[in-house]
């Protein structure tokens, strides 16, 4: 097993689904020659040709609507979208024809199809490259939004994403794309969607976060247990559909919840994880519900951009209260 | 292995009490090393080391209550032999770290531990400052504010109540399991034991004279299932010995009865109440009885209706002995007089395969 | 000053509005291909008449008359072979139709039930796409599809004049000529998107010449001519299907009809264009060409009249006794398996719907 970071690992998800899949193209702008911005794609084209590995105009709505098309006959490409700013003139394909093609055929029409697009902030990147719109895109029903926040459950969820009958928006968290690096095994297994992954146990405060926030939710949970609270730590994962049973069995056990994302609160993915637990754990509460999020502001540029971000600082600071109150 | 998970220590063990803590965070430790002491539903049980390594956390401290499935220990391992946890090594600029996860909810033995109610019932509770987990849910599984604001009457007038643990907290289980199941009935006869020996073996008589009832009489040495609706006839006598102490009740078992004689029988059971009064009898010691022995009589009392636990049908209660004037034969005499009380669960044992049983044994005790 | 690029736009045209033949038919144009046009065309307008008496008398909901599209809808059908793909809007009745989309389909479709969509003996083609030009996207897509494979088969697309101003149909124009795709786009333009008039819509003077930006060719023909249509689609799909490349074929035409049953075109535009535009329609024009080439009788317009009033009779009852679908249908097809975190909402749906689900 080598080493990989999550770009890489990508790259090595889709190098093995190219290679199991003949149906399967990789499509989207500067994927082939250059091998994506991030190098997401790179070196696939030289290993399974122009043919595979497409270099699209830049149109963002062709390339959505154009992997719709290919997906009605059978193909399953794999789209790259070059960060999630630029999705905006593709939300029409997503929301009346990629996420509804399967219902308003009766199952004539299918749309097995993965939109990658690497998003959130912390990079340094100009405007418009670092917001985390993945609420606009749960709203979605009929879709599946699918965020990794480690090389290995990238690889093992990017595979996961291509194989599904149904289309998939795949989220990279980028500030995490080179950040970590673990031993990543091309064995082609892939890992439930729909799920959620406990990452640490614990019986006093349920920590629930997903993509790069993911870091530091785990540092605020390393640091809390040296003060000798148990964290449970659950990596969402798949934002849509929920996988709400996970996060009510560990909320009902530790009665606390702190929900950290990147995004804005209001009306966040955060927001609809509160809701939940307040219909299903109410009674088992022994503090309100809290979210630690990006401002609802919009996001600075670079200069300001970790302020706005949810820090392991400001995750403690909530969390101290959350295990404070009522005492 | 990475975390050590509390095993189920007995039978169906849910859960155990942190005693001591022979390590720390930080001790390099062999296998089989002393780890922990806790304390189960009925002893103190030495938790070893399974493998070799640094603790790296303790989950728990003394007096805390650990449930069964649940992180005891974890170790500074770079792999894990748990199955279901995806591991990796996570390598960062500042040395390596690791990658655990389960997909979905991590598996516990624990059901919402902790009290349920509303959070103004909390609010009222913490204002009160009444403990919630300290009282017992109402019909629907929720404490109410009338419990509530009922506790911290009580506890203001007569101080708080003690949280019963170890062993105090299973014989209330135990006892609450059987009082749910069983249908008891309980017979009550005297054995005119006037003729023994001076210095004759009380106990280990009763122990002799429940062996031979339980050959005549299988139905009675049996285990009733009353889910499946099934009964084992055993063939082996394993007599609990219900033994008080302190700290509670603790039922150990004197194994096989019938094949051994009266010197083993005293030395067998001399161990037990040692083992159970040092607090070292292990668990299996005391599991897999066959009926039970309650010899209550050593103290004071005379009938008793004892309780049948399941999956046991039987109970003997032996009452203080006592002489008594008697008719015997046409004559007034005094006579050196044991009260038994038989209780059997009735949904396994038939009425007269009881009063065949107690008559066989006070048969079996009135010989000289 | 160096000339570098000049184009041209050729306008096509066989049959004129009296239905006299102006310019030597193609070959194959004889007066049994143009009697079953005739035929076609005249069971889709009795149809489209029909299903605006419905949703006049709530049997459908919002229904869009194909009213002057006949020899387009009907043309692009016949051009069509079997095994190519069809990528509609939504005023593409007569070519669904020939494609093999049931008329019941339609009526259960504008009736609000999605099982119109799935064409019980069209498996390839899209459904009617109502948000405008996004089904040229698609058919891009199909078009990749057909030459990732390399198979000798072509797509065609449709869309109104309106469509031709958003960026997705000039998007895919754009990849269809980069990547010379077997893609064939058909602007059935009628003048009107809505209440906007072509000449708002663009400055353009013709919109096939929209092709020449994306280096592919460009044709206008006569939307009410059928030989001018089904001529111009048939080269233009052989041409695609041969890897020759796309064509973009304007088709000019005006919307008898209002936009949709829910809109009153004498709000925006005068009785004097719309009698003028009549004098130009399609089905007669064809009728009166056949009648010259003593190719069609009143009594055979009677007994065609009186088929297709049968026919369009029987349809309507079909669609009025279908049974309603599952009130779950809404969950069953979302996603390929419903997703667990939907359970309790089918399972919520099914006690207030006791008759709910299939089991």
């Amino acid at each position: 097993m080598t080493n990989l970071t999550m770009v890489e690992a990508i790259n090595l998800a889709l190098a093995h689904e190219l290679a199991a899949d003949p149906n399967l193209l990789v499509m989207g702008e500067d994927v082939g020659v250059n091998g994506g911005v991030f190098r997401a794609t790179v070196d696939l084209r030289k290993t399974f040709g122009p043919r595979r590995v497409v270099d699209t105009p830049l149109a963002e709505t062709m390339i959505v609507g154009a992997a719709i098309g290919m997906a009605t006959q059978g193909l399953h490409p794999v789209a790259e979208i070059q960060f999630m700013g630029f999705i905006y003139p593709a939300m029409e394909q997503l929301i009346c024809h990629a996420s509804r093609l399967r219902n308003r055929t009766r199952g004539r029409l299918s749309c097995p199809l993965v939109i990658r697009a690497p998003f959130g902030g912390g990079i340094h990147a100009p405007e418009h490259h670092s917001e985390s719109t993945e609420a606009l895109l749960a709203h979605i029903p009929g879709l599946r939004v699918v965020i990794p926040s480690s090389p290995l459950r990238a690889y093992r969820l990017l595979l996961a994403a291509i194989r599904d009958p149904d289309p998939v928006v795949f989220l990279e968290p980028k500030r995490i794309y080179r950040a970590v690096s673990q031993p990543v095994a091309d064995d082609g297994e892939a890992l439930p969607l729909d799920t959620c992954f406990t990452l640490r146990e614990g019986d006093d405060l349920t920590l629930i976060s997903w993509g790069a926030m993911i870091q530091e939710t785990l540092k605020a949970a390393d640091s809390l247990k040296q003060q000798g609270v148990g964290c449970e730590v659950i990596d969402v994962a798949t934002v849509s559909p929920l996988d709400r049973q996970t996060l009510i069995a560990s909320v009902s056990k530790t009665g606390r919840a702190l929900i950290i994302h990147e995004a804005p609160g209001h009306c966040g993915v955060g927001a609809e994880i509160a809701a939940t637990l307040q219909e299903h754990c109410l009674l088992d509460l022994k503090a309100p519900i809290r979210r630690v999020t990006g401002f609802d502001t919009i996001m600075p540029y670079l200069r300001q951009e970790m302020l706005y971000m949810p820090s392991v600082e400001r995750i403690l600071g909530v969390a101290a209260e959350v295990l404070d109150f009522g005492r | 292995m990475k975390y050590f998970k509390l095993p189920d220590l007995g039978e169906g063990l849910p859960e155990a009490e942190i005693v001591n803590w022979h390590v720390a965070v930080g001790d390099q430790v062999e296998v089989d090393q002393l780890l922990v002491e806790v304390e189960t539903a009925k002893a103190i049980v030495e938790v070893p080391s399974p493998c070799a390594g640094t603790i790296v956390a303790l989950f728990g401290a003394k007096g805390d209550v650990i449930h069964t499935g649940e992180p005891l220990v974890e170790f500074d391992h770079q792999e894990s032999g748990d199955s279901g946890t995806v591991v990796g090594k996570l390598a960062q600029a500042p040395g390596a770290s690791e990658d655990h996860f389960i997909i979905g909810a991590a598996p516990s033995s624990r059901q919402a531990h902790h009290a349920r109610a509303t959070p103004a019932v909390r609010a009222l509770a913490a204002r009160l400052q009444v403990d919630l987990d300290q009282l017992s849910p109402g019909p629907a599984g929720l404490i109410t504010a009338a419990e509530v604001e009922k506790a911290a009457h009580l506890e203001q007038q007569h101080g708080a109540a003690e949280s019963l643990k170890g062993v105090r907290r299973a014989m209330a289980n135990a006892m609450a399991a059987s009082h749910s199941q069983v249908v008891p009935v309980t017979l009550h006869e005297d054995a005119d034991i006037h003729d023994w020996a001076p210095g004759t073996d009380i106990t280990i008589r009763l122990v002799q004279a429940i062996a031979c009832a339980c050959r005549k009489n299988p139905a009675v040495n049996a285990w009733f299932d009353g889910t499946s609706m099934s009964r084992r006839l055993r063939q082996v006598v394993d007599l609990g010995i219900a033994v008080d102490t302190a700290e509670g009740l603790f039922v150990p078992v004197l194994r096989n009865v019938a094949s051994r004689d009266e010197a083993d029988l005293r030395a067998g059971l001399d161990r037990l109440r040692q083992d159970v009064v040092k607090r070292t009898i292990p668990p299996a010691e005391m599991q897999g009885a066959t009926i039970t022995l309650s010899n209550f009589g050593t103290i004071a009392g005379r009938y008793a209706n004892p309780i049948v636990v399941p999956p046991q049908v039987a109970i003997v209660g032996a009452g203080v002995v006592r002489e008594e004037v008697v008719a015997r034969a046409q004559q007034i005499a005094i006579r050196r007089i044991l009260p038994l009380s038989v209780t059997f669960d009735h949904r396994a044992v038939t009425g007269g395969e009881a009063a065949r049983f107690l008559k066989t044994l006070i048969m079996a005790l009135t010989k000289a | 000053m160096k000339k570098i690029y000049e184009f041209r736009i050729e306008s096509r045209r066989f049959i004129n509005s009296a239905g006299k033949v102006i310019a030597t038919l193609p070959e194959g144009y004889d007066a049994g291909l143009l009697r079953q046009a005739y035929e076609h065309m005249v069971l889709i307008r009795a149809f489209d008449q029909k299903a605006i008496a419905l949703q006049r008398t709530g049997k459908i909901g919002t229904y869009p008359s194909i009213l002057g599209h006949e020899a387009i809808s009907i043309a692009a059908g016949m051009a069509l072979r079997k095994d190519d793909v069809f990528v509609p809007y939504y005023r593409d009745l007569g070519t669904q139709y020939l494609r093999g989309v049931r008329l019941v389909e339609q009526l259960l479709y504008w009736g609000g039930d999605e099982r119109g969509s799935c064409f019980a003996a069209q498996k390839e083609d899209l459904p009617i796409c109502v948000p405008i030009a996004t089904q040229f996207c698609h058919a891009a897509g199909v078009a990749s599809a057909i030459r990732f494979r390399q198979q000798p088969r072509a797509v065609l697309v449709s869309g109104g004049d309106g469509s031709t101003s958003k960026g997705d149909f000039l998007e895919s124009l754009n990849l269809a000529g980069a990547w010379q795709l077997p893609l064939v786009f058909l602007i059935a333009n009628n003048q009107w998107a809505i209440s906007t008039p072509r000449y708002l819509q663009c400055h353009a003077e013709t919109l096939a010449q929209k092709a020449i930006g994306a280096g592919i060719a460009g044709v206008q023909v006569d939307g009410n001519d059928f030989v001018a249509v089904h001529d111009s689609l048939t080269q233009a799909l052989e041409k695609a299907r041969t890897g020759q490349g796309p064509t973009l074929v304007e088709a000019i035409t005006y919307r008898l009809g209002d936009h949709t049953t829910a809109d009153d075109a004498s709000r925006y535009r005068s009785q004097d264009e719309l009698k003028k535009a009549w004098d130009e329609e399609p089905v007669k024009r064809l009728r009166t060409c056949l009648a010259h080439q003593n190719a069609w009788s009143e009594a055979e317009e009677k007994a065609l009249l009186t088929r297709c009033k049968t026919q369009v009779e029987q349809v309507v009852s079909d669609y009025l006794n279908t049974p309603p679908a599952a009130p779950t249908a809404m969950f069953d097809y979302l996603y390929a398996r419903l997703p667990a975190d939907l359970q309790p909402q089918y399972d919520h749906l099914k006690a207030i719907r006791p008759e709910a689900g299939h089991d």
